[in-house]
């Protein structure tokens, strides 16, 4: 029989991440220098299980969690009392001694060439660059922290804070049910090479970063009685996992489309599915 | 007189006497006070043949460590070639504008290599970059000074991970990530070692100089 050769070499890459409150992702730059492993298989010493591989596309937090009661007032605790313990930086000085210098101008032996460091500190005062630069605040108006309930579940800008799954809506056999993107493995390719296929079959047009060579997940279900036959008992899926780069615009339609967190799985999968989905998917 | 030293003498040999007998339990001599010939109780050392010969010696149990020069030349650790199924040198670099956000945020990683017994190799700083944003005026052509930003930088540098827990390990960093910190995962090669250092310009002078 011929040698089952699978040589899985490690990529490296470069990601970068950069949060930005404006826009609803981040940038995730990929450089892939990965070697794709020979998978020599003979088709005929098959199992009977038909393999398919799935992706776990998430699109990572954008922001920060909210924070708790507890943690709110510690926060304010803590920065308060740095703010007792710390110096005066040269800003608040220069604005002391610039009230110093006004009230000893007010007096009537005032000598100003007894003065130090003149220059051009009379023609600024440190007053007035903090109002110029507090008017310069006022004009920058931050994003909003949470959309609030007017996005639903098929837009990947929901809940900023956490990170969403996708979830499609496929015909299995005969039903339709809520899965992970998955497609049928074809003989010659990796695992990853299918999951990455399933990626491209999604109507919408995502960029997304795979995560690694081992799957981070596997599922097996039989076929119910009617429809196995000889060569086949069930399938197998192997779930990868995948991170979103770029924004996802695109709208897309209701019904087959969902972007969900960990604790909203439950309404859409199915109970087997979900135990085994859950063990790899993080609610961070 | 003689009876007297003699005398000295035997208190003497008493004290001996009573100092060996508590410090060796093995005696079943009779202990007489009569005199005993001198020579025989000072060449009877038995302690080097006691089974407590040498208690409390360390210093061949420690490793060997070699005098330190001061004109050692800091060589470069070995970098490791990735293999099938592990990472070679890693570096993941954490920088951004906020220096209590990175700090944390490299220790954060460090603990958390440390608890997923990944071995870290060095964790170090490169020097802060001094960024001032120059603004133009409205009304002139000067530009003044706007800001200064300082960017810092903080590197772990992991060997040896395993390849089947690399998608974990960056999935859990890129979750915690926080806002306005970089992030950046990547081999580490000599060029980052030499990095590091500071350029001798009169030395690269020199030996300009020298090839000329």
């Amino acid at each position: 029989a011929a040698p089952f050769r699978c040589i899985y070499r490690p990529l490296w890459r470069v990601i970068t991440g950069s949060g930005r409150l404006t826009v609803g992702m981040r940038n995730i730059s990929f450089t892939e220098n990965h070697f794709s492993a020979t998978n020599h298989k003979t088709a005929s010493v098959g199992s009977p299980w038909t393999l398919h591989g799935a992706v776990c596309l998430q699109r990572l937090p954008v922001i920060s969690q909210d924070r708790n009661p507890i943690e709110e007032e510690f926060s304010g605790l803590m920065q308060q009392m740095e703010l007792e313990r710390s110096l005066l930086s040269d800003h608040e000085l220069r604005l002391l001694e610039d009230a110093a210098r006004m009230s000893r101008k007010q007096e009537e032996d005032y000598d100003s060439d007894e003065e130090e460091d003149y220059g051009d500190k009379e023609i600024v005062t440190a007053q007035d660059l903090e109002d110029a630069w507090e008017q310069k605040l006022k004009q920058f108006h931050p994003a909003q922290r949470s959309n609030g309930d007017k996005l639903d579940v098929s837009s990947s800008e929901r809940c900023l804070a956490d990170s969403l799954v996708l979830l499609i809506k496929q015909d299995v056999g005969s039903q339709k049910v809520w899965l992970l993107p998955q497609v049928q493995w074809k003989a010659g390719e990796t695992l990853r090479q299918t999951a990455e296929r399933a990626l491209a079959h999604l109507p919408a047009d995502v960029k997304a970063t795979f995560l690694g060579n081992a799957p981070c997940g596997f599922y097996k279900y039989k076929y119910p009685k009617d429809i196995q036959k000889e060569g086949s008992v069930g399938a197998k899926v192997f779930f990868f996992k995948a991170v979103m780069c770029s924004p996802n615009h695109l709208p897309l339609e209701k019904n087959s489309f969902a972007w969900v967190k960990k604790d909203e799985l439950k309404d859409f999968l199915t109970p087997e599915y979900l135990k085994q989905v859950n063990r790899f998917i993080m609610s961070l | 007189m003689n009876y007297l030293t003699s005398i000295k003498k035997v208190i003497l040999l008493q004290n001996t006497r009573a100092l060996m007998c508590a410090a060796s339990s093995v005696q079943n001599e009779l202990l007489t006070t009569q005199k005993v010939p001198w020579g025989a109780l000072l060449t009877n050392r038995q302690y080097r043949s006691m089974p407590t010969h040498g208690i409390g010696k360390y210093r061949h149990l420690l490793p060997k460590t070699l005098p330190k020069k001061k004109k050692d030349k800091i060589q470069m650790k070995q970098i490791k070639a990735a293999s099938d199924t592990e990472f070679g040198v890693l570096n993941v670099c954490v920088s951004g504008y906020d220096m209590t956000l990175v700090e944390h945020y490299s220790q954060y990683i460090h603990n958390f290599c440390n608890h997923l017994d990944i071995k870290v190799v060095e964790s170090y700083a490169l020097p802060t970059k001094t960024t001032e944003v120059m603004v133009m005026q409205d009304q002139g052509t000067k530009m003044y000074v706007d800001g200064i930003l300082k960017t810092y930088e903080r590197f772990v540098q992991i060997s040896e991970m395993k390849a089947t827990l690399c998608p974990i390990f960056m999935e859990v960093l890129l979750k915690n990530q926080p806002e306005g910190v970089q992030l950046c995962v990547k081999e580490h090669t000599e060029a980052d070692f030499q990095s590091r250092f500071k350029a001798r310009p009169e030395l690269e002078g020199l030996i300009a100089k020298m090839n000329n």
